[in-house]
């Protein structure tokens, strides 16, 4: 039940953060994403199905906020599917039981990893999603390259923050 | 048949992966067929209050500049008073032509505040607190002091959604001031502050600074609105068409008032159009 609510309020923090503060920062070609912290911090036990299914609202969510229908939902869809095999790739198995990733269940490097995987996944579905229409690859590189960056270093300074 | 089932029982993770990424697909390839769907834009009720309540606090530092726009806005409008009045007294000491025919009043300004703004996305839009109730339709189009802004896409009973210059989807149909040359202006998805200008011929003579205002030849925008400045230009040896670009009239990173156009003519306007285009029938 615990675990429930936090992820629930973990749900609706990160949409508040996402779509009132960092979905108007005025960088040119940047825009973090740290919304799929929320897919990136569901319980390791937590059903594959459950994972999809909450990507997608997740993802559902954002895009009725930016008015970029599907495209949110997309790459949401596609790395709480990853997830599973990303765990499985990098997490030995003892440490599997826990039950939310972090530093302190995955260890650093491990989780760092595993971050690095899912946001670079996320931020070049999104984007190129996004560019579909447009000729200008560089840019569209550009974007990915710098988004990821900060996306990944804002999620990992938050796991100093938190006390467990 | 029970190899079968467990064949699905076996991959039903994967069939889900697979439902919801089409039901994701289809949602952007039919975007625009769903732009109807006012519950998946941020003019649905929860998005858009939560974006108002969310402005009214950044309202606060924007104030100074604000003031100083309507301050600009006010000066603007007193001289034109001015203006009118003395071509009042001029045409009232005229002789009466019978054959004039006051002109209609066929365009109101419905003023809005934005209450949700990108610039450096692909395509970015805007949301703004007016909708359906106040006389917002899809298809107006939006200017603000400085000049044109965009067209209105959906529109929920309180809440509507803009399509700024700053989005691939629209083009504006624009024109020199000084020569009436036309050709629609784009966005090409880099930087907020300029747009390009298409179509524009190599007979024409193009200055640096030149003005690009609104050319009235669509319902959307009267004529002579202000879009922006000639920055650079550039004409290949072998090119037809100029390269324009155009610094933007509107600073889209300060916006946070607008005006919506609604012009009661638009839709007999575009019927006859319409009707222009259908084939004739023989007699």
């Amino acid at each position: 039940m615990r675990i429930i609510a936090e992820n629930i309020f973990r749900f609706l923090l990160l949409v508040i953060v996402q779509v009132l503060f960092l979905n108007n920062l005025q960088f040119t070609y940047c825009t973090p994403y740290i919304y799929i912290l929320f897919i990136l911090s569901l319980p390791v036990a937590c059903p594959r199905w459950l994972d999809l299914i909450a990507g997608f609202v997740m993802g559902l969510t954002i895009d009725m906020f930016s008015n970029t229908l599907g495209m949110h939902t997309f790459a949401c869809v596609l790395i709480a599917y990853l997830r599973y095999f990303t765990i499985k790739l990098f997490i030995s198995e003892e440490n599997r039981i826990t039950n939310k990733p972090s530093f302190h269940s995955f260890g650093v490097m491990p989780y760092v990893k595993y971050v690095i995987l899912l946001t670079v996944a996320h931020h070049t579905v999104l984007l190129a999603l996004e560019a579909m229409t447009f000729v200008n690859w560089w840019i569209t590189l550009l974007r990915i390259i710098i988004s990821s960056a900060v996306s990944i270093a804002i999620i990992i300074a938050l796991q100093f923050v938190k006390r467990n | 048949m029970k190899n079968l089932i467990q064949f699905f029982i076996r991959y039903s993770i994967f069939f889900l992966f697979l439902l919801l990424e089409t039901t994701a697909f289809l949602l952007i390839v039919h975007n625009t067929g769903f732009q109807r769907i006012v519950f998946l834009s941020s003019a649905n009720s929860v998005a858009a209050r939560m974006y108002q309540s969310s402005e009214s606090i950044f309202d606060f530092f924007k104030l100074k500049q604000a003031n100083m726009k309507l301050n600009e806005e006010n000066a603007d409008l007193r001289n034109r008073i001015v203006g009118l009045q003395n071509e009042l007294i001029r045409i009232r000491n005229m002789q009466n032509d019978t054959a004039y025919i006051p002109a209609e009043n066929d365009l109101q300004y419905i003023p809005a505040k934005i209450i949700n703004n990108s610039t450096n996305k692909y395509k970015n839009y805007i949301t703004i607190n007016k909708g359906e109730r106040d006389g917002v339709a899809p298809g107006m189009g939006v200017i603000a002091t400085d000049g044109v802004v965009g067209i209105v896409k959906t529109v929920s009973n309180k809440f509507a959604v803009i399509i700024p210059i700053l989005n691939p989807e629209i083009s504006i149909n624009s024109k020199f001031k000084s020569n009436n040359y036309i050709g629609p202006v784009e966005w090409q998805g880099e930087d907020y502050r300029f747009a390009n200008l298409m179509d524009i011929a190599r007979h024409v003579h193009v200055y640096k600074g030149d003005s690009i205002v609104t050319s009235g030849l669509t319902s959307t925008f009267p004529e002579g609105i202000p879009v922006g400045t000639v920055e650079e230009f550039y004409l290949g040896e072998n090119n037809a068409y100029y390269t324009i670009q155009i610094r933007l009239a509107v600073n889209f990173r300060t916006l946070s008032y607008v005006r919506i156009i609604r012009n009661n003519n638009q839709s007999e306007w575009e019927n006859t159009e319409k009707t222009a285009q259908m084939p004739t029938p023989n007699d």
